[in-house]
């Protein structure tokens, strides 16, 4: 008696549990939220969480609570490849979010391939990515990480007299996947894909020979443990380089190599990091050392982008506001870029008017620059790999403690001049 | 050759922090046979201690050190008699130590993220980032600093440790716990005061550390492998081996970073823990372990 009324309890348990499932959508994000890539990790929760929050209150989407299932991957990808797998097949999510690096997002494509689930990339700009055949990647960035240096040189081309131009530069970067694409692109080298050896870009001879600035030196550091920042910085110096190009994986390492530079005394005419338009560069390294920075970024407090959400319209300054009054801190584009991603899925869910991922594919991939998904980081339409269409870079510098945009001139308001030459850090 | 004391001196003056950073684990395997994997996860929460006293009342990291060292010890205090007291005289002390230090660390490291969030910190008083400049020669204050600290503090425990009569009980019960209790030493108390040095020795690192390196959490788990390389190296247990080791390593590494390249700094470490591991596995300054 007491087995069949527990059978009997447990397969209502089960029933109510299933129409539970049904009353809601439910979306899974695997994300590190510990391990090395933390810090961004833990930004991107907070993106995917307010977005899903603002969702909710705005009436939830085609008529159903969102539920969002985040969990810990620890910064380690077999983790990731299994957290998406058990989304899928045992919490049964009707869609996911993209985790955050190239270093993850690698794996966990061939995953969501495999069950043809639309896959939206917060952050894995590595042109590898979008080069292994599977259909509904979405890059909610600029472009493919290879690409960066176009923009970087642009800034010098169309902002420095050429007399005054930085004529050598040191490249120093991290062995990490994003890291090394955008060295790949700026160094001219060749894009490998791993799985085959095959040649995906050969990007020869590279934007900065390009642009006719002299690589005196070049030099990759570890992904992981390195310690010897002085001793890199210290090299940095002895080159004579005119401008630094430090390629980082996180805005700590960029907090490490900036400091290293001005204990050495470091005296660059033009510093890039591919990192540091976070709070913590600043706060790590000071405003005067962070003058005259350059960093790219895909997003900027004050850049006019127009999106939204719920079916209304819902802009950066929104975004913005919204994200202060949940979490008493600015944001920054390590949770724009989240929270751009959750604004086009939901797009997506109510552009195919269902959770069908094949469909949502369908409506993603017939955006069109005229037709685009529109999101806190601008508008956005993809070509048939998954990369964003007709975007570039916000470059953005730190200049009095503050990041202001230096380019692209003319298609935002509120583009400043480029402080240049860098006094000293 | 101006290149080559240059170097020299960025690998004496990392390896005077590292020296510390290993000490104190050096010193917990030593007298208890406990390989604590958390020792990492508290060095950062000893920086923590100095990073928010420096953020919100302005106390330079050194000043705060003492304070640092003294929080951690307590806490290490309450740590041994938790998780290590019950098991002390357990034939598989050593093993069950590893399984429980790892369990620790990840949740130190969930503590820590939960109070202060996984953002990266580092402190930051003027002389982390300035220098003396000898022609072409700079010497990184923020390193020379903590290195001397490392070093005086690192002196001031091997005096402790030779002369006192704690130190005479430590050292007795390093190098045979039973032989020590048969002569009459506490060694339950030996072991706690032990580890909370071992764990007071984490957190004075962790204030050195806060200006030397950001931190945050998850950081941990790069240190310790670098850490257990000087350790083993040294000798487990050996605090005069880990200071060697410490320098020894660092030195190489600065010059394999300078000459080889900074892909392979960090390998220096874990190839010198794999060579003596294969040739040397008691260390330079260890033991040789009994044979059963």
């Amino acid at each position: 008696m007491r087995m069949k009324a527990f059978l009997a309890g447990a397969a209502g348990a089960a029933f109510l549990a299933g129409a539970a499932y049904a009353e809601t959508i439910r979306i899974g994000a695997s994300l590190p939220i510990t391990g090395g890539l933390s810090v961004s990790g833990e930004k991107h929760k907070r993106g995917y969480e307010l977005c899903n929050k603002l969702i909710n209150e705005k009436g939830g989407l085609l008529g159903k609570q969102v539920e969002l299932i985040v969990s810990d991957n620890r910064s380690d990808p077999a983790t990731a490849i299994n957290q998406y797998e058990r989304f899928i097949n045992v919490d049964k999510v009707d869609a996911v979010y993209g985790t955050f690096s190239s270093r993850l997002t690698f794996p966990v494509g061939n995953v969501l391939s495999k069950y043809n689930m639309v896959h939206p990339i917060p952050s894995g700009g590595a042109l590898r990515i979008y080069t292994q055949g599977h259909k509904n990647l979405f890059y909610f960035q600029v472009n493919a990480a290879e690409y960066t240096g176009k923009d970087v040189v642009a800034v010098i081309k169309e902002q420095i007299a050429a007399d005054q131009a930085p004529k050598s530069v040191a490249v120093v970067h991290a062995d990490d996947f994003f890291a090394n694409a955008i060295a790949a692109g700026l160094l001219g080298q060749k894009v490998i894909d791993p799985a085959n050896d095959k040649e995906v870009a050969d990007l020869s001879p590279g934007y900065l020979a390009d642009a006719g600035i002299k690589i005196v030196m070049e030099e990759k550091w570890p992904e992981e443990g390195f310690n010897d920042w002085l001793n890199l910085a210290n090299s940095i110096k002895r080159s004579g380089a005119e401008m630094i190009i430090g390629l980082t994986a996180s805005a700590e390492e960029a907090v490490q190599l900036t400091r290293a530079l001005k204990t050495v005394g470091a005296a660059p005419k033009l510093v890039y990091l591919s990192q540091g338009a976070q709070t913590e560069f600043i706060d790590g390294v000071g405003k005067e050392s962070a003058e005259g920075v350059l960093i790219h970024t895909t997003w900027h407090k004050d850049v006019n982008f127009e999106g939204t959400l719920a079916g209304k319209p819902f802009n950066n300054a929104d975004f913005v506001a919204a994200f202060e009054k949940e979490y008493g801190l600015e944001p920054d584009e390590d949770s724009a870029i989240p929270f751009a991603v959750c604004q086009g899925i939901e797009q997506a869910i109510i552009g195919a008017g269902s959770t069908d991922n094949a469909k949502m594919g369908e409506w993603l991939n017939a955006r069109t620059k005229d037709d685009p998904v529109r999101t806190v980081l601008g508008r956005f339409s993809w070509d048939d790999v998954g990369l964003p269409e007709d975007k570039r870079h916000i470059m953005t510098q730190w200049q009095g403690g503050e990041m202001k945009f230096v380019y692209p001139t003319g298609e935002f308001e509120g583009v400043v001049q480029l402080a240049y030459p860098k006094a000293g850090f | 050759m101006a290149q080559f004391i240059q170097v020299l001196i960025l690998g004496l003056a990392l390896g005077g922090v590292i020296a510390l950073m290993g000490s104190g684990l050096s010193l917990v395997f030593g007298v208890m046979r406990i390989v604590n994997l958390a020792h990492p996860s508290l060095i950062i929460a000893g920086a923590y201690v100095a990073y928010w006293a420096f953020k919100l009342w302005g106390i330079d990291p050194i000043v705060m050190l003492p304070i640092a060292a003294l929080i951690l010890a307590g806490i290490g205090v309450l740590l041994y008699r938790l998780m290590f007291e019950q098991e002390a005289k357990s034939a598989r002390y050593s093993e069950m130590t590893v399984l429980l230090t790892f369990a620790l660390a990840m949740m130190v490291e969930g503590l820590l993220g939960a109070f202060f969030t996984n953002t990266q910190r580092v402190t930051s008083p003027d002389y982390a980032t300035d220098a003396f400049f000898i022609s072409d020669i700079f010497i990184p204050k923020g390193q020379l600093y903590a290195g001397i600290v490392s070093l005086v503090i690192i002196g001031g425990l091997a005096l402790f440790l030779k002369y006192s009569r704690m130190g005479y009980a430590i050292r007795a019960t390093t190098q045979n716990r039973d032989a020590a209790e048969l002569l009459g030493v506490n060694v339950n108390l030996v072991s706690v005061v032990a580890f909370a040095i071992g764990i007071g020795l984490a957190g004075a690192a962790g204030a050195l550390v806060s200006f030397v390196f950001s931190f945050f959490p998850a950081k941990q788990w790069e240190w310790i492998a670098m850490l257990m390389s000087v350790v083993v190296l040294g000798g487990m247990g050996s605090i005069l081996g880990t200071v060697v080791a410490a320098f020894s390593l660092s030195v190489i590494a600065a010059f394999v970073g300078t000459w080889v390249g900074a892909t392979w700094s960090t390998m220096t470490f874990f190839l010198a823990l794999f060579v003596i591991l294969l040739i040397r596995p008691e260390g330079l300054f260890g033991e040789k372990p009994e044979m059963a």
